[in-house]
């Protein structure tokens, strides 16, 4: 089996995993959790009668129905794109993500890919450069790595933020002006949109590019003492090339674990969104935990699941295009 | 004749690796072992040094309230006020929340629950790893398939909406850090689970846990005994990966609400994340309290810092190379050398190394002079090389003989620069005679060994698999070079040259498509040498260019050698271990044994009428096919631990004709039977009966 169809497999699963444990969770886990939830909800005061029937009809607690028969229903309800009813928005899930989902994804695809380019350069140079004033930039790396993204996105706002207190550059609430734009393509939306996405973003990519500096700076650190990068110094290659031989192969285990750097990159983006009041599927993940819609919470988690298991498929794309080897066995 | 090679170990040992066996005590490392401490410290007293009750409200300060604006006297609303939290005082160290409690008192309290959950998601994450990681490893097959799937698909699943959705169905989940911290482990364990597998994997096959099942131990004791200690370094470093992110998960979950907060019911416990929450929900970023949020967000950055710099001590255990990056910095400086990149250029030792005297013999290419190589500085140096000349003639090839470790590669690839830190050469001096003049290669800068590099001296490393760049054809790998030194060859130019010079190596030029992995061990040291010959070198230094190949390609390639030599007249350095080879292609040999040059002479004297014992037991080593039959001696004992050198001769422990003198006084080389040979041995000083195998009639002199 080829390499790729493997890993194909393996997201397959992965989603299928994810799915079904979205379908048992409300239903095997020890106590009712529609009493929870209610409890939860009549505790904080915002759930009248009607959120009760709400909050038993979106778990699909259909006791004339066996477990077996209720899967089946709820497959089916996917396979259609029915996610749910979101009682709070009064909406279909699935068109509620999918107002949400571009603005995650614009954010995750901005910042990630310029996390990883620049973090992956930086990380060679660093490597490259070892034994001199660069190494300050490894423990400094290593802080901004522990750094919690939702809380650099707090120090953030109020160092740049509107809503802050000290500078107010940039605007720090919301994905656009909602006083001042109208949505659509026209170029006071277009504007409100990126100046409100400069600081998420550059939340994103200073929380994230130290993993991605660390991680090359390691693998060049170890192919730099490969064989084939003396020879390369022997054969009088321009100190250019020399990096790129290093590089091209101290990337390959970058991307092959971009895996882990995604499920974490994604993690720091839904608190990100929080802390912005971002209007994507993290901040609307957190709106619904609050609200107590279930139907919307279990959707957003199929959704940001199914992203994630995409990213993966993606980088192992670019995975099998950049090394020959893989090329071959896929 | 045959050629034998599996009588001498063939690597050189990386002595300089195994050098320390000890965790690196780099700043680094203290300085992460320290903050985790500091907080460790704090998780087990803080309770009780704490001055307040985390939910305490101070009434009695807390009096400033802030009037709502469009509220109270003048407007149609009741007065309302906001709550002010305190700022830093004496009182209240770092302030207080809008409710009046002593933040103080919360973030010592706090850092208890997060460490703990933090410690424990870790162990029982550790542990889930340990368990599918080295099952799977270790039994291989198809439970490995299925715990592997498992592991992969648990690492897909992103872990934190996982952990939202677990952590927001368990009823009340937030109230026990005991469940919160089982969520966790479960959303946790995948990574290292894979990295255990790995690792178990490769030791499955090693020598120590082959012997342990032949001997008929069982499995899990064999897992136990041998396999896990084995994994202590990978453990740990995952243990500490994982409770870093288990703090992370802890934070963030109690960020969104969900890790139980001290004022629901059944209450939660106080933590760093939820201190944040409170924070966040109770506008303290937008009132400027910043003594509020700032310091559970710090604790977080703080403690994620010292695990992480544990974990880069763990990292430099685990993975030496990254050691040696840190080793190079101060030690190297300290000595006065200069290494400010990874450029692959020796350091000189600035005080030591002599400027060349005297003219360079006509006919030498390349000239080394006293060459003292170490690796290491300071106290911990191994003298790799000492004090060793060797002259190589224009046209002429130079055989370097000796065991593994006894330096051949080390001298050679130092006379051209080409050892990495911590290699350092402390003495000496080399000349190479180019077309354009002498440079002196101890003090030539990166430019010009640049400029003498692969045009005037070319090398052949061992093993080609790894001398080839394995992510480009072996067309781009020539297109690089001829590019990088013949810039006037378009590029139709250079692929007719690369073509050409395959062919001449006897490979068909289509293969210039290939990458490496898809040619043969002899087609890749073929492309090698035609890569070598590429710009017409002067030299070419071949280390040990048929050790990695099999009997028959070794032989094609050794006559290949030879024919191109004959065509092409460049002058050879050939290093290897089988001195049987080095009389067919050989002019001159010279023989090393631990860091010096003990015997030189022309190929067939050396061969035929060795002088050295040490010669001598080598040739015994490898059986002739044709002529004489000669019993097999061998050389009794092993190579010596460069570390601790034997005094004197370091070869008198093993040499069945030492003399007392050859334990307290090194030897030095010098001329015997005339003028055309050298020995380092106190047998041949003049004073005393040479045995009858060292004083065979040099055929040499006999032809004379």
């Amino acid at each position: 089996m080829s390499a790729l169809l493997r890993r194909l497999l393996v997201y397959l699963l992965a989603a299928w995993v994810a799915l079904t444990v979205s379908f048992l969770l409300p239903r095997v886990v020890p106590g009712n959790p529609v009493a929870g939830a209610v409890a939860r909800a009549s505790q904080s005061g915002n759930c009248n009668e009607q959120c009760v029937i709400a909050i038993e009809t979106q778990l699909g607690f259909n006791v004339h129905q066996s477990l077996w028969d209720q899967y089946v229903n709820y497959w089916e309800n996917l396979l259609h794109g029915n996610l749910g009813h979101s009682w709070s928005e009064n909406a279909p899930v699935s068109n509620l993500i999918l107002s949400y989902l571009p603005w995650t994804l614009a954010l995750l695809g901005v910042a990630t890919t310029t996390s990883f380019v620049a973090g992956s350069m930086i990380g060679t140079l660093v490597a490259w450069r070892r034994g001199s004033l660069f190494d300050w930039l490894i423990p400094v790396a290593t802080f901004f790595q522990a750094l919690p993204y939702f809380f650099l996105a707090i120090v953030l706002v109020l160092i740049f933020g509107q809503t802050g207190t000290m500078l107010k550059w940039f605007p720090s609430l919301f994905g656009y002006d909602i006083f001042g734009a109208e949505p659509g393509f026209n170029l006071p939306f277009v504007e409100s949109v990126l100046a409100h996405g400069i600081l998420p973003a550059v939340t994103v990519i200073l929380a994230s590019i130290a993993g991605f500096i660390l991680a090359m700076r390691n693998q060049m650190i170890t192919t730099l003492d490969d064989d084939f990068v003396l020879v390369a110094e022997a054969k009088g290659l321009p100190t250019r090339t020399v990096i790129w031989y290093a590089a091209r192969n101290a990337l390959l285990p970058v991307v092959s674990n971009f895996t882990i750097a995604i499920s974490l990159v994604v993690a720091g983006q839904i608190l990100v969104e929080i802390v912005f009041n971002y209007p994507g599927i993290g901040y609307h993940l957190y709106d619904a935990l609050g609200k107590l819609d279930y139907s919307l919470v279990q959707g957003i988690f199929v959704v940001i699941t199914l992203v994630v298991l995409a990213a993966n498929l993606l980088a192992d794309a670019v995975y099998v295009a950049i090394d020959p080897r893989a090329r071959q066995a896929a | 004749m045959t050629i034998d090679s599996t009588t001498i170990a063939q690597a050189e040992p990386t002595f300089q690796r195994s050098h320390t066996v000890r965790l690196p005590r780099s700043p680094k490392v203290i300085g992460g072992a320290v903050i985790v401490a500091i907080f460790g410290l704090f998780a087990a007293i803080g309770r009780w040094v704490a001055p307040y009750s985390p939910d305490a409200t101070d009434t009695k300060n807390w009096v400033q309230h802030v009037l709502v604006p469009g509220t109270g006297p003048g407007t149609e609303f009741p007065a309302n006020y906001y709550p002010l939290p305190l700022g830093p005082s004496a009182a209240h160290w770092l302030g207080t929340t809008v409710f009046a409690q002593d933040v103080f008192s919360q973030l010592v309290t706090s850092t208890q629950a997060t460490l703990f959950v933090g410690l424990l998601a870790a162990a029982i994450a550790t542990g889930l790893s340990i368990f599918f990681g080295v099952t799977a490893g270790y039994i291989g097959g198809g439970t490995d398939e299925g715990l592997s799937l498992v592991a992969n698909v648990f690492l897909a699943i992103p872990g934190l909406p996982l952990l939202i959705v677990l952590a927001d169905y368990v009823p009340y989940a937030g109230s026990s850090v005991i469940l919160v911290a089982v969520i966790i482990a479960v959303t946790a364990w995948a990574y290292s689970a894979r990295v255990l597998r790995a690792q178990t994997l490769s030791l499955r096959n090693r020598d120590f846990v082959e012997a342990a099942r032949v001997s008929g131990e069982g499995r899990l004791r064999i897992i136990v005994a041998e396999v896990l200690p084995n994994l202590i370094p990978i453990v740990a470093a995952s243990f500490l990966y994982t409770t870093l992110y288990a703090i992370y998960a802890y934070v963030a979950i109690s960020f969104l609400g969900l890790g139980g907060s001290p004022t629901s019911s059944p209450p939660g416990l106080w933590n760093w994340g939820e201190m944040l929450r409170e924070g966040f929900a109770n506008n303290a970023v937008r009132g400027g309290w910043w003594w509020w949020w700032a310091p559970p967000g710090v604790c977080v950055a703080a403690l994620g810092t010292g695990l992480a710099l544990l974990n880069f001590g763990l990292d430099e255990f685990i993975n030496p190379r990254l050691r040696i990056a840190g080793f190079t910095g101060k030690a190297a400086r300290k000595a006065g050398i200069n290494s400010r990149t990874a450029t692959v250029i020796t350091p000189v030792m600035r005080k030591s190394a002599i400027p060349p005297t005297g003219a360079m013999p006509a006919d030498a290419v390349l000239e080394i002079r006293g060459l003292t190589v170490d690796y290491g500085y300071g106290e911990d140096a191994v003298h790799a090389v000492s004090d060793c000349d060797l002259v190589l003639r224009r046209g002429k090839v130079l055989g370097l003989a000796g065991e593994s470790g006894s330096g051949k590669t080390t001298l050679a690839l130092a006379a051209v620069r080409l050892l990495r830190p911590p290699a350092v050469i402390t003495a000496g001096a080399v000349r190479f005679r180019s077309p354009k003049g002498v440079v002196d290669m101890l003090d030539a800068t990166q430019p010009q060994l640049r400029a003498v590099r692969w045009s005037e001296i070319a090398v052949v490393l061992q093993s080609s698999l790894n001398a080839l760049n394995p992510v480009t054809s072996v067309g781009a790998q020539f297109d690089d070079l001829l590019r990088a030194h013949r810039p006037l060859l378009g590029r139709s130019g250079r692929a007719d040259r690369a073509g050409e010079l395959l062919k001449m190596v006897g490979i068909n030029p289509d293969r210039l498509r290939s990458y490496p992995h898809e040619l043969s061990g002899g087609m890749r040291q073929r492309a090698m040498i035609a890569m070598a010959l590429a710009l017409d070198p002067q030299v070419v230094i071949l280390d040990e260019p048929t050790t990695a190949l099999d009997v028959v390609t070794q032989r094609e390639i050794i006559e290949e050698l030879i024919g191109l030599r004959d065509r092409l007249g460049f002058a050879a350095l050939f290093i290897t271990h089988d001195l049987s080879l080095l009389v067919e292609i050989a002019d001159e040999i010279a023989v090393m044994y631990a860091g010096r040059v003990m015997e030189r002479a022309p190929a067939a004297s050396l061969f035929h009428a060795p002088r050295l014992p040490y010669t001598h037991g080598l040739l015994h080593c490898f059986p002739p096919l044709h002529g004489r039959r000669a019993p097999m001696e061998g050389i009794p004992g092993s190579p010596p631990d460069l570390r601790d050198l034997p005094t004197g001769c370091a070869f008198h422990p093993r040499c069945r004709w030492a003399l007392e003198q050859c334990r307290t006084q090194v030897p030095q080389l010098s001329l015997v039977d005339g003028s055309r040979r050298e020995v380092a041995c106190w047998l041949h000083d003049g004073g005393q009966t040479v045995p009858d195998e060292l004083a065979r009639r040099d055929p040499m002199l006999v032809a004379q």
